[in-house]
């Protein structure tokens, strides 16, 4: 597995240069029927270092995937702005350095599980490294299933096949909304390994949107805690847990008191 | 399986259930000497020396429909693909075609015969209707990829054309094949239409000679002929259009 890693330093060299998100003082409304409009985020400040692993965690509808996708430059902020690396988000984008695995899975679905995840080389017109697609094939847990159309796949093996393609790059910077949602417990703490892993060893600089406390406390070097309407920040928590093995640190008293006073703060959220 | 059988003998039952009507209509005089019994009909039909008169007819007319037909897919085609790689032009396009097709095949023919000629004609009238129906069919399937796609290739840094060949194309051929069902049996009625302005040979010819010389038997079995003709161009496109939307929907 570890020959991933290798092949992948060694396809994506560093750049060296600096891959930080910032968003600094970002509003946005969306105009809706008859003049009416709809504020989904308001004064948000948020800036994600180069190599950071930040969580986003918030209820339903509280701008999460606003965010994501401001940061994806599919948005445009209504006030405020959004850098990537000192540079737009579409500048990232045009690069073909960002890697998104979106909520909706979107697969396309005349194409098998291996055509889906190789293209991105397709569209930046790279040569395919088919050693690397295959390793990342298995790594996602979907060796067996290639030459399988999505609609044959079920929901988690979807989204395990558009995270594929989200690595198959190797990005500098990677963003994941809601990537594990349609997993069972078991695989999900099994993909959060595997994500572990691959982060620990290329650092990219990733922006996670999940509903699981657990798995942000895991994951992240910081956790972002959400409210809604408007969406803003409620609170930030650094995470400064020691190195260990994913199942001893869930049985730790330490990530516990983290996890019950964030899903506390959740609670209140809700309602509020 | 057992409720596309029942679709299929419900189908054949209906159909034979109109050619007795047709027939009892026919035998019975019920609607005057213009309306055969079908059997007669059929007899013309199957007798050999009407063959080459009926033979050559189809083919001038078959040919005529594919030929009109294919310039008008590639035509249809080509200006929504145009369309939409060239979002400036568009409206003017689609007013354009509009604009074609609100213009009655009739009222265009002394013009379409001065430029094309008699047999040229038919090819014409045939392409342009075709090039409607697929122009609007292929534009509004390359309009139908849903927002994921779209946003999934704008993250992936995909230049236009290349969203356009690997999304817009792909998820716009259910529609365009739907186009071709409906583009079928105007190939052949066009074809037809357009051979009533002094063609040399074709269906719709037989029509008015056999109208001019109260031939009823004949005028029956060009029409006929001509069902036929787009029942099995409309039913291969739809073999073709399930095909598709099987793989690409
Ligand atoms: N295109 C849009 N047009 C209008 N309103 C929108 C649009 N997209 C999002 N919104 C609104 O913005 C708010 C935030 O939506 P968003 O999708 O960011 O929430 P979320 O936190 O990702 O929710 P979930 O956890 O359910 O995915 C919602 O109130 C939603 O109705
Ligand atoms: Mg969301």
């Amino acid at each position: 597995m570890s020959s991933v890693l290798q092949q992948a330093s060694v396809t994506a060299p560093s750049t060296g240069s600096t891959r930080e998100i910032a968003l600094t003082g970002v509003a946005k409304t969306y105009p809706l029927k008859r003049g009416a409009s709809v504020t989904a985020l308001a004064g948000i400040d948020l800036e994600i270092a180069d190599g950071e692993f930040v969580a986003l965690l918030g209820p339903s509808g509280c701008g999460k995937s606003t965010v994501l996708r401001i940061v994806a430059g599919l948005e445009q902020p209504s006030t405020g702005t959004v850098s990537v690396g000192g540079a737009s988000p579409q500048a990232l984008s045009k690069a073909h350095r960002l890697g998104v695995a979106f909520q909706e899975h979107s697969l396309l679905p005349w194409l098998t599980v291996r055509q889906n995840i190789t293209l991105p080389y397709k569209v930046a017109g790279r040569p395919v490294d088919t050693a690397h697609v295959r390793e990342l094939i298995d790594l996602v847990g979907l060796g067996g299933f290639e030459d399988a159309r999505p609609k044959h796949l079920s929901g988690g093996m979807r989204q395990r096949a558009s995270i594929a393609r989200a690595l198959v790059l190797d990005p500098d910077v990677l963003l994941l909304d809601e990537p594990f949602g349609a997993l069972d417990a078991v695989t999900r703490r099994r993909m959060n390994k595997e994500l572990a892993r691959i982060w620990a060893e290329l650092r990219i600089t990733t922006l996670l949107v999940t509903h699981d406390v657990d798995e942000a406390v895991l994951l992240a070097d910081r956790v972002v805690v959400m409210t809604g309407r408007p969406g803003r920040i409620r609170h930030i928590e650094g995470i400064d847990l020691p190195l260990r093995e994913h199942t001893e640190l869930t049985r730790s008293p330490e990530f516990h008191e983290i996890v019950d006073r964030l899903t506390g703060m959740l609670e209140t959220t809700k309602a509020a | 399986m057992s409720s596309r059988l029942r679709t299929a003998v419900y189908g054949v039952a209906g159909v034979v259930v109109l050619l007795v009507i047709a027939q009892i209509i026919g035998t019975t005089g019920l609607l005057g000497p213009t309306w055969p019994p079908i059997t007669e009909v059929a007899a013309f039909l199957f007798d050999p020396s009407n063959h080459r008169l009926l033979g050559n007819a189809l083919a001038a007319t078959v040919s005529e429909a594919a030929l009109g037909g294919l310039i008008g897919i590639v035509a249809g085609i080509g200006f929504a693909l145009i369309a939409a790689l060239l979002p400036l032009l568009a409206p003017g396009l689609d007013r354009f075609a509009a604009l074609i097709d609100a213009v009655p095949a009739i009222a265009l023919a002394p013009f379409l015969i001065l430029v094309f000629g008699r047999e040229g004609t038919p090819v014409i009238i045939v392409a342009l209707s075709v090039t409607f129906i697929i122009y609007i069919s292929t534009s509004s399937g390359l309009d139908s990829a849903g927002r994921p796609y779209r946003d999934l290739f704008s993250v992936l840094g995909a230049r236009r054309a290349v969203r356009l060949g690997r999304v817009d194309v792909p998820a716009a051929l259910p529609k365009l094949f739907d186009g071709l069902t409906l583009a079928a049996p105007a190939m052949i009625l066009g074809a037809t239409i357009g051979e009533w302005f002094g063609a040399r040979r074709g269906l719709g010819v037989l029509f008015v000679s056999a109208m001019q010389n109260y031939r009823i038997e004949l005028l029956w079995s060009a029409a006929v002929l001509a069902v036929l003709c787009s029942l099995i161009v409309y039913g291969a496109a739809l073999l073709a259009q399930r095909a598709v939307v099987r793989r690409f929907a």
